[in-house]
């Protein structure tokens, strides 16, 4: 058998069906769940320490397409050597995940904006293969 | 003289056919592509390895092959048939997953659901191809891209097509900086690629990154009970990563543990793959189909995106759909490189890991369906 007369034969339609809704039902409703998780969170933090807390709507910065992201530091300069010294042990060129690491391990409270500021001010270039090093 | 006939009669030159070479030529490139290119060389060196074992000829009856009982090789190829070498990997896989990009995004999570659809679409190509339900959910699942849960799921359904469905798998896995680009660009507008994601600054509480594991094994066990095998270590691996009370643990999960099942599982996947199994037109019709998977699964994921785009206010980048298939970090960094070439400013990495991560969870769920449905 093959062809339409296979799948009709096997059920083929109803398991591809049945399969696709049951993945997207699923990771939808995990998705959902972890979209209210810190809200659940810290709603039972207040209601632990028996404040009232009013909700503050979680505000989402506009999409830039085209507009470079703001500059978030304000002492160019003196802040590279301080990054700088921070990726010493990793290395000549390193990946962004790496960069990543060490400013977050480095208490930095933006590490995203902080290195696409990095890179459009040009400290950081590009090495090839993803790997990006500071400029010489 | 008659002794040293008899010895003749029982070495591998003798009892050789074209059948071996051609597999050994084949294990021979894996292990090329491998070291030379650094193509996948965690997996592909282990099985190229296997595959030139597997196919040295030798006498049968004295429990030496890995189909013979009583052989090392056999006792080594049990964690593969039982499914127990992917569930260790999936233990050191969690242990190793950083789930603070999708917690942060919520919304990719639908991406990595929307990539397994190249699952079902594979299972009706294979069935009206010809092959049997049980054989066609195993071609499947290479849709997942995800290696373990294809090798879990054919030892289930059919353990004899483990070898070309795991060496389709991984080889697929392998290539995706060049399966993935084209369709990618094809599927969405240079405008759509320059979209850039908006960074949303909350910092992931410990609250949540250990409460994610254990509504996540719950809520996915639950829907697919048969996917325990798989989402349970993976989601305990997490777990003990993120509660920090044992990282002597999770690093010997990490480290380790997930290292051994690798050697074992690639070495003993690829001894398993000898010459008179794997050359058959069937081999063909499922690396055939296991193309047509990635394809779908990557442009299914893409256009998802797109969809959403025609509801939402803040579009998302189309290109993170092609990082909807569980191929980790793989195609996360395909699709953060194609973002690149379009504006080297534009960072998709982080939300790229945030699908990835959300493509190995969906294509256990699938693993888990597709053998309730069949066993």
């Amino acid at each position: 058998m093959y062809g339409l007369e296979a799948i009709n034969a096997h059920n083929g339609w109803a398991m591809a069906l049945t399969g696709a809704i049951i993945v997207m039902t699923g990771l939808t409703v995990l998705a959902t769940i972890i979209s209210q998780l810190h809200r659940i969170i810290g709603f039972m933090e207040n209601c632990k320490s028996g404040k009232a807390e009013t909700e503050t709507p979680r505000v989402e910065p506009p999409v830039m397409e085209t507009q470079p992201a703001a500059t978030v530091l304000s002492d160019p300069g003196s802040c590279v050597d301080r990054f700088h010294l921070m990726t010493t042990d990793a290395g000549e060129t390193f990946d962004l995940t790496t960069l990543h690491q060490i400013f977050t391990q480095n208490d930095d409270p933006h590490p995203h904006l902080t290195i696409r500021s990095l890179r459009e001010q040009g400290y950081l270039v590009s090495a090839g293969e993803g790997r990006f090093s500071w400029k010489p | 003289m008659e002794l040293f006939l008899q010895f003749i009669s029982n070495t591998g030159f003798f009892l050789t056919d074209y059948r071996y070479l051609i597999m050994m030529a084949v294990g021979c490139t894996f292990v090329y592509l491998a070291i030379a290119k650094e193509y996948e060389p965690l997996l592909l060196l282990p099985i190229g390895f296997g595959v030139i074992i597997g196919n040295i000829p030798f006498f049968k009856g004295f429990g030496l092959g890995i189909y013979e009982s009583n052989s090392v090789l056999h006792y080594l190829y049990f964690g593969v048939t039982s499914g127990l070498y992917p569930s260790i990997v999936f233990l050191g896989l969690g242990a190793m997953t950083d789930f603070s990009s999708l917690l942060i995004r919520p919304k990719l999570m639908l991406l990595g659901a929307a990539a397994q659809m190249g699952i079902y679409f594979t299972l009706l190509s294979a069935l009206a191809l010809g092959f049997m339900p049980k054989e066609a959910g195993s071609i499947a699942i290479i849709g997942g891209a995800d290696g373990p849960t294809s090798i879990f799921l054919t030892a289930k359904l059919a353990p004899h097509l483990i070898g070309p469905v795991a060496i389709a798998a991984y080889s697929y896995m392998a290539l995706i900086p060049i399966i993935q680009p084209p369709i990618m660009r094809l599927l969405t507008t240079k405008e759509e690629r320059l979209i850039r994601m908006p960074d949303v600054e909350r910092t992931v509480s410990r609250k949540e990154l250990l409460l994610f594991p254990v509504i996540g094994v719950v809520l996915c066990c639950y829907l697919a009970p048969a996917s325990i095998p798989l989402l349970g270590p993976f989601f305990f691996g997490n777990l003990m990563k993120v509660s920090g009370v044992v990282d002597r643990l999770a690093k010997t999960a990490a480290s380790s543990i997930i290292d051994t099942a690798t050697i074992f599982l690639g070495f003993t996947v690829g001894a398993s793959t000898q010459g008179d199994v794997f050359l058959t037109p069937k081999s063909v019709g499922i690396f055939f189909l296991g193309a047509i998977a990635f394809s779908i699964a990557t442009a299914s994921g893409v256009l998802f995106a797109k969809l959403m785009n025609l509801f939402m206010k803040n579009k998302i980048n189309p290109l993170l759909g092609a990082a909807g298939v569980s191929a980790v970090p793989g195609s996360a960094r395909e699709v953060h490189l194609v973002g690149q070439k379009e504006d080297p400013s534009n960072y998709l990495l982080m939300h790229a890991m945030a699908c990835n991560s959300s493509g190995v969870i969906g294509s256990a769920i699938c693993a888990g369906i597709l053998w309730s449905f069949l066993v």
